[in-house]
């Protein structure tokens, strides 16, 4: 069967993309920029920018001089590549061997799809028409090879190509429409051979001698006498296993054995991937066409088969099972590349199984106390008691910690809410002689203070404005605790509270 | 130590001798690993040190002051890449106040556990691990069964276990290796409040007798200093009380 190539030519990407985000683009003159050894260029320019003489490869320097109100933005090579992405996904629809094409095409091989759409001329308008409706600025051209297509479709007002038009289709192109490198095409030029047909009346070797095996290669690959390969897209298959039971199950040993298998058929596709998965759900659908849910987290990346099982088996007993379970699915989400671990030799000691041992601890521990239980500090750059330990989930990154000065003593465990306390025989402006905790009296012997903290002034609005001066006392018994005088700037008069123990 | 037979008994297969012998062997097996607390206290301890891979118990009142110890003699453990976890049922504990004691915070894993029962399994995962150096939590009670089961935890993974608790409601531990109590007492003048003053129990030690010493934290080293007011014991433990 002769095999037959579409290839779509997006022109002008880049603004057909920000023109979509934003439809209010379209009317001003705007481009994309990005910068070249130091400089902004141009790198696309929307149609009043190329009217008014906005020409792509320019500085932006010059395109300002030559228009001032251009407005520009600057590129986003990875909104770009998202978007080529999902283009080269949503062409699936009318081959299943789609591939990228360069920087700006698409390339399907459409070889026995044609007559499912009532023929080569109906697919190409279909495609150009939805992609139109898309906002895309689209070309597109059929061909027997992949190459002449791209030719045709970027440099021939011709469409669609038979067989044996095929030559004369390509003749009137320029040498430039074989991708070729610029060089070549630049000396091509030189000698006169400005088209494809002038050059294919030239003797083969004397090209080969001239110009090197590039040339006649690609002229044989768009002639359709090379071979040229596209590699299609494929998209990753879902992880993804599923049970069917001949009789519904209910005990927890037909369970646990379901779990067992479904997790060894992933956990041996995440091994052979070199991957692992943080979020593992299973569904079991039960004989009345309900179904019951069982997700286990974990804080790092894991596909190791003993731990996966010791922590679905912690959390069986919340399964119900209801009259039976007819189906179990398990669903991986989250899934990720692992390092290879380097595997120990025998004779040295350690095994590989240890170096895990803590994150599984964190799992178990996680799974039944919820991942937020699980901490660990971060030192903020905050004088502030309540903000200068930050509690971080083991399983987020944290920023580094913050410098601490470590002349500022600080209790070993803070009450909070801090307690408001009695302060008798208040000397103005020092730590008082008494206090009062909850019904006890203490004397205070010696104190170390104060200490002047007051709030964020980004945070607070000045009339909520307290200051806290902060004392370490002593009381008589020897026992040490961390106390605060609060003013505040509305109200007049002070009030001691509690805050914490020194050891 | 006075119930160890002279090398050349041991080999003579006698009952009674045999009797006694065992646990005494098997327990300094079983307590090799030690970290020294100070000169004067590892006299006294039978290991000649505070044994690691068991669990041990410090009181105080209000628990600061068996934190700051605990974490203290935590640094000391030989095992640089350890982890230090903190189970407690609340978000109290404030690893700033442990920077003096030279206490890294990024050693520390804290885990919140509400109820007791949630608590009792934490501690006992985090020491069946062996990543795990040390465990500090706060309990308020552990019968026997509960003990035991630490306990071998603790030594089958090498980390240990201090359970804090606090003077006021009378504690109930059944069974640990070594249980202190720290109360605080008034520093000399001139004294600052980074280097705090305690007076150190050892109220009860397994194969040891029970001890008192009074002693100062300071440039990293407990140093022992006769007291500087006399101290009278009941009266500090059941005074010292935080009635929050």
């Amino acid at each position: 069967m002769q095999r037959r190539f579409l290839c779509l030519f997006f022109s002008r990407l880049m603004v057909d993309r920000l023109e979509r985000q934003d439809p209010l683009r379209a009317a001003a003159p705007f481009a994309v920029v990005w910068e070249d050894r130091g400089h902004l260029c141009i790198a696309a320019a929307n149609g009043p920018a190329r009217e008014a003489g906005v020409r792509p490869g320019t500085r932006l320097a010059d395109a300002r001089a030559l228009l001032p109100t251009l407005h520009i933005v600057l590129d986003n090579p990875e909104a770009d590549e998202r978007l080529k992405q999902h283009l080269v996904e949503w062409c699936g629809r009318y081959s299943p061997l789609a591939a990228r094409d360069g920087a700006d095409g698409i390339v399907l091989d459409i070889t026995g799809c044609a007559h499912l759409f009532g023929g080569e001329a109906d697919l190409l308008d279909e495609i150009r028409a939805e992609l139109r409706a898309m906002k895309f600025r689209v070309r597109g051209a059929i061909a027997d090879t992949a190459a002449a297509a791209w030719a045709l479709a970027r440099y021939s007002k011709q469409a669609i190509v038979a067989q044996e038009e095929l030559p004369a289709a390509l003749d009137p192109l320029p040498v430039r429409a074989l991708r070729i490198p610029a060089e070549i095409a630049v000396e091509l030029g030189r000698g006169g051979l400005t088209t494809i047909g002038l050059m294919r009346r030239v003797p083969r070797d004397s090209l080969t001698a001239r110009y090197g095996p590039t040339l006649l290669l690609r002229l044989d690959q768009a002639m359709g006498l090379a071979a040229e390969s596209i590699t299609p897209y494929r998209a990753p298959a879902p992880y993804r296993a599923a049970l069917s039971f001949a009789e519904p199950i209910g005990t927890t040993t037909a369970v646990e054995q379901a779990i067992l298998e479904l997790l060894t058929t992933l956990c041996t596709r995440l091994e052979k991937e070199r991957r692992g998965a943080r979020r593992f759900d299973l569904v079991c659908h039960r004989v009345d066409g309900s179904a019951a849910y069982l997700q286990v987290r974990t804080s790092k990346s894991a596909r190791s088969l003993t731990h996966l099982m010791r922590l679905f088996s912690e959390k069986m007993n919340t399964l119900d099972v209801g009259f039976g379970i007819e189906v179990a699915t398990l669903r991986v989400a989250e899934v990720e590349t692992i390092a290879p671990v380097q595997m120990a030799l025998p004779q040295c000691g350690k095994s590989v199984e240890e170096d895990t041992s803590l994150d599984e601890l964190l799992d178990r521990i996680g799974l039944r106390l919820g991942f937020d239980h699980v901490c660990r500090f971060r030192i903020r750059p905050s004088l502030l008691p309540e903000s200068s330990t930050e509690f971080v989930p083991v399983t987020m990154a944290s920023a580094p910690n913050a410098e601490w000065p470590t002349y500022r003593i600080r209790p070993v465990r803070l009450i909070e809410p801090p307690v408001l306390i009695e302060a008798a025989e208040i000397i103005p402006g020092k730590c008082p002689v008494r206090i009062r905790i909850g019904q006890r009296l203490h004397r205070i012997v010696r104190a170390e203070g104060p200490e002047r903290l007051t709030p964020e002034w980004w945070r607070e609005r000045p009339a909520a404005w307290t200051t806290r001066d902060y004392y370490r006392i002593e009381d008589e018994q020897g026992a040490r605790f961390w106390i605060f005088r609060e003013t505040r700037r509305a109200e007049p008069g002070e009030r001691w509270y509690l805050h914490g123990q020194l050891p | 130590m006075g119930n160890t037979l002279p090398v050349e008994q041991r080999s003579v297969p006698d009952r009674a001798a045999s009797l006694t012998i065992r646990p005494v062997i098997s327990m300094e097996r079983r307590f090799a690993r030690t970290i020294s607390v100070s000169k004067e206290i590892d006299l006294e301890l039978p290991f000649h040190g505070l044994p690691l891979g068991c669990v041990h118990e410090a009181q105080s009142p209000g628990l600061a002051n068996g934190i700051a110890f605990a974490s203290l003699l935590s640094v000391r453990i030989p095992d640089p890449s350890g982890q230090k976890v903190y189970v407690a049922p609340d978000a109290s504990f404030h690893s700033l106040g442990l920077l003096p004691y030279r206490v890294p915070p990024e050693q520390w894993i804290h885990v919140v556990a509400r109820n007791s029962l949630d608590l009792a399994w934490t501690v006992l995962e985090a020491l069946r691990c062996s990543k795990v150096s040390v465990v500090l939590a706060p309990v308020k009670s552990a019968d026997l069964a509960l003990c035991r089961r630490w306990q071998l935890a603790a030594e089958g993974s090498g980390a240990t276990g201090f359970l804090l608790t606090d003077t006021a409601p009378k504690p109930s531990i059944a069974s640990v290796v070594t249980r202190w109590q720290i109360t605080s007492i008034p520093a000399p003048f001139g004294a600052t409040f980074g280097e705090p003053h305690w007076a150190i129990d050892l109220v009860y030690c397994r194969g040891g007798r029970p001890a008192q010493w009074t002693a100062a934290w300071r440039e990293e080293r407990l140093e022992h200093r006769p007291p500087s007011r006399p101290l009278q014991r009941t009266a500090l433990a059941t005074a010292n009380r935080l009635a929050v």
